[in-house]
């Protein structure tokens, strides 16, 4: 179906190939999932199979590319729209119309397929994707599953024989991921449609793939059967992670493979569960409502955060927690209840004086990046605090911390994500706040810049900062966090120790659901138990 | 729902009567018809693309225009408080008259705004790319892909003041805007970009790529040339009147055919296809009774409040005709045929 020999790949003004003699083959049906650091060239992989590298970006491309037998280099992809569909990133960047209907009609229309199976052809789409319910909605007003559900059924109209992903579920909540990759998983196995997807989070996925390919920034590419290929890479979930430390054969896949190990292996060992020990209340909130325009989004919500404690907060799309964080830094007034740190009260004071003590990271970091250097970035917010003459923590320190110093006068649009969020942390972080508060950290980085991250609020912690963090990741939680607050529909359903996601249905980690009667959650505390005189696999 | 064209006209309509009527209480009539035609026929469509609401438009243009006008204005009987003269523009009597046709024009700039606006709500944007000649197809996506951009650029200016506010950045001056701007900016231009790429991947613009022939091109100059050089003479050359008509005629005979002989070679297949039903001839019907009651009764459509404020005259007959337009909001909606 696919063959690619020697390819190599260097975009206009890089002075380095993106893609260096990448040789592969995918047959006809099979579920693929291209893994790898960030800025490793999953996604330019992908680019070069329909004809947008190097159409549409230029570049200079070497060796050959066979696409159910095309090249797309020399047909471009107008000609390969009709034999492979391509689903973005961000669901909302691919919407040309306002309605879900005209939305899967448009490339037809563009192809000038004739009215009556076009009509067929839409509404075969509309079943398949299980969107007939909503197809006279604007796309917009969609949940995140939903509309990346639209740009699946958009792509699939021209009948293409391979649908390729370009990390379609990196913006949705765990819920909605499952939607998406369930309506992949029937697509590939009911139509035979190869699928191509690349995703961070290799434990959402491997389940239901036939091939793994592994790209490494600088060694030839792996590709084979998904056991194969995890034995020889370092990005693995704690599943592989645990498997692969005790040895268990043929490596399990599955929570369900892996639970026909676990049985055997677990005793009865009982992990310790830490009692939190808050310091000092840093952050109090107290009986907290807030209201858009009058359709509640917060209800009476209480809870605190110690010094030097990490709470995450965690719940669906919607549940109220950006709205919580907006609403402690002043950016929403709240309409009762509120927000004292360190005891004092914040009512009355502008943003601006909040956030000289909280650092707020918004949920999509690049909004905060504008100016020349990365530690331009840092002086900025020293400035706007008037603090520029008497910094409370040296910028050189701080950028050495974060692992940029080497980027201090690089441009910070140019780097990759993970530094750029850093950056963004550097940004925020700069004013020595006591109290951290993170929307969704860790959306789209990858493992590697994922461990950095937890390692860097590991060493504020240390130093007393209070950290509250939203989220929807489940492993980082159960690494990183020592206690949840579960929030739904604006209202605090728990708030207890991570222990507690063991047993929910919705977060579970892949341990807890490995060993659901042990407290378990993440790999070390299940080696620790298991067999104690293991090394750790990965220092975090 | 209506043909597009439907409402293409009921909306020109309205722009050419309000442009006319200057009597307020038309003004009101043709305003609350607007709103009404509006809350009924515009579909619960999530995400409205009009920042400001009607009513909002008038709470702010009435005020305004009618302010605006009684302190230029020194016509008028009724002199409500005199300013004093050595002050430059204002200086002067402000008159309940001056201040009566300035409410006028902003009751009537209201109007123009509402009937966007409800023609904005009622047309989904794939009849706006249908509204467009065949051979502009492709302008016309792009243009209606203008139009889905504004509010996606709202809302990242929200987000991006936001993620500025937190690092403690306040706007007092103009150069506090480059951190808002900047980002805005790149933001824009990425989702522009990641737009084309997925338009491209799905086919966009496969089958136009043959471009037009040379021979088309030609014509089109020609034809331009032909309408602005008659246009001209009709202006400039009062002895040769109806030679620079012919021309400019022929011109336009000519741009017309081109267009044709393109939109024909532009390949492309239109989803929804309707069928002109008995509620398009009827709204159709009640916007041509509205023009022609407007463009026979022009006189009585305008109304001067100088130099004494009197009460406009209102004749039912007229009132009647404007509602005309009304028309839209009373006709039965079916469901949608779809082929």
């Amino acid at each position: 179906m696919i063959h690619l020999e020697q390819l190599s790949y260097t975009y206009p003004d890089a002075d380095r190939p993106a893609l260096s003699a990448v040789t592969l083959d995918i047959a006809e049906g099979e579920f693929v999932l291209v893994a790898g650091a960030s800025g490793a060239g999953k996604s330019t992989l992908l680019r070069c199979l329909n004809g947008l590298v190097p159409h549409f970006s230029g570049g200079a491309l070497g060796g050959r590319i066979n696409v159910a037998g095309y090249d797309p280099v020399a047909a471009g992809p107008h000609i390969l729209s009709r034999v492979v569909g391509f689903v973005f990133q961000d669901p909302e960047a691919q919407f040309v119309l306002d309605q879900v209907e005209d939305e899967i009609a448009f490339a037809l229309e563009n192809a000038a397929v004739p009215p009556a199976e076009m009509r067929l052809r839409v509404e075969e789409v509309l079943h398949l994707l299980d969107l007939t319910a909503l197809r006279d909605r604007s796309p917009e007003a969609l949940s995140g599953g939903e509309k990346q559900r639209v740009a699946i059924a958009a792509a699939l109209a021209l009948r293409p024989r391979i649908l390729m992903l370009d990390e379609p579920t990196s913006q949705l909540d765990p819920q909605s991921a499952e939607e998406v990759l369930h309506a992949l998983v029937r697509l590939n196995q009911d139509l035979g449609l190869t699928v191509i997807l690349v995703e961070q989070r290799l434990e959402r996925v491997l389940p239901y793939i036939d091939r793994l390919i592994y790209l490494p920034t600088d060694a030839p590419v792996i590709s084979g059967p998904p056991r194969e290929v995890l034995r020889q890479i370092p990005l693995t979930p704690p599943l592989i992670t645990l498997g692969k430390a005790l040895g268990w054969e043929p490596l399990p896949l599955t929570i369900k493979e892996g639970r026909a190990f676990a049985r055997q292996a677990a005793l009865s060992a009982e992990v310790r569960v830490c009692p939190p020990d808050p310091g000092e209340e840093a952050l109090r909130v107290d009986t907290l409502s807030f209201a858009y325009n009058g359709a509640a989004a917060l209800n009476e919500v209480s809870l605190s955060v110690g010094d030097g404690e990490l709470v995450a907060l965690m719940g669906r799309n919607g549940s109220g927690k950006t709205t919580l964080l907006k609403c402690i830094v002043g950016l929403l007034r709240p309409g009762q209840g509120d927000v004292r740190l360190s005891g004092q009260s914040l009512k009355g004071q502008t943003t601006a004086e909040i956030c000289r003590k909280v650092g707020y990271l918004p949920q999509t970091p690049d909004d905060l990046l504008f100016a020349d250097t990365v530690a331009d970035e840092l002086s900025v917010t020293l400035r706007n605090h008037g603090l520029l003459g008497r910094p409370p923590i040296g910028v050189s320190d701080l950028l050495t911390r974060l692992g940029l110093e080497g980027q201090r006068t690089r441009y910070p649009r140019d780097l990759s994500v993970g530094q750029r969020q850093r950056v963004a942390l550097g940004a925020i972080t700069v004013t020595r706040p006591r109290l951290l508060l993170l929307d969704e950290p860790t959306r789209g980085l990858d493992y590697q810049a994922k461990r950095d991250l937890v390692r860097l609020l590991r060493e504020w912690q240390a130093e007393g900062t209070a950290i509250l963090l939203v989220t929807h990741d489940v492993e980082l939680v159960a690494e990183a966090a020592e206690r949840v607050v579960l929030l739904s529909g604006g209202q605090i359903v728990a708030d207890a120790t991570p222990q507690v996601l063991a047993s929910s249905p919705l977060f579970a980690p892949q341990i807890a659901r490995l060993f659901p009667s042990h407290r378990w959650l993440t790999v070390d505390d299940a080696l620790s138990a298991l067999c104690p005189e293991a090394p750790a696999p990965h220092e975090t | 729902m209506l043909d597009a064209r439907v409402w293409l006209l009921w909306a020109l309509s309205l722009l050419l009567i309000a442009s006319y009527a200057r009597n307020p209480l038309y003004g009101i009539v043709l305003l609350l018809t607007t709103l009404v035609v509006g809350s009924v026929c515009a579909p619960d469509r999530e995400g409205p693309r009009m920042p400001l609401s009607p009513l909002r438009f008038a709470l702010i243009a009435i005020p305004l225009a009618a302010l605006f006008n009684a302190l230029t204005v020194r016509l008028g009987e009724t002199v409500l408080l005199q300013l004093p003269t050595w002050l430059p523009l204002v200086g002067g009597p402000v008159t309940g008259e001056g201040l009566v046709f300035g409410a006028t024009n902003g009751l009537i700039l209201t109007v123009i705004f509402s009937s966007f606006a409800v023609f904005n709500r009622v047309i989904p944007v794939r009849d706006l790319i249908k509204l467009t000649p065949r051979a502009f197809h492709e302008s016309g996506v792009v243009l209606s892909i203008a139009l889905t951009f504004i509010p996606q650029t709202t809302r990242s200016l929200q987000r991006i003041r936001e993620a500025q506010a937190v690092r403690g950045h306040r706007v007092r001056g103009l150069r506090d805007w480059l951190p808002i701007i900047v980002p805005l900016l790149v933001s824009g231009l990425e989702r522009a970009i990641g737009l084309a790429e997925a338009m491209v991947a799905r086919g966009y613009g496969a089958v136009a790529d043959a471009g037009q022939p040379v021979r088309n091109q030609l014509f089109l100059a020609l034809g331009l040339l032909a309408l602005l050089g008659g246009w001209l003479g009709y202006l400039f050359m009062p002895a040769q009147r109806g030679i620079a008509a012919g021309f400019a005629l022929a011109g336009a005979v000519l741009l017309v055919a081109v267009l044709w002989l393109a939109g024909r070679s532009t390949v492309h297949s239109v989803y929804r296809q309707r069928r002109w039903r008995v509620q398009d001839t009827l709204a159709l019907g009640g916007c041509t009774l509205a023009l022609a009651v407007a463009l026979t009764q022009r006189g009585a459509l305008y109304y001067a409040p100088y130099p004494r404020l009197a009460w406009p005259a209102f004749d039912p007959l007229i009132g009647l005709g404007l509602l005309g337009l009304l028309l839209p909001a009373f006709l039965p909606l079916d469901e949608e045929e779809r082929l």
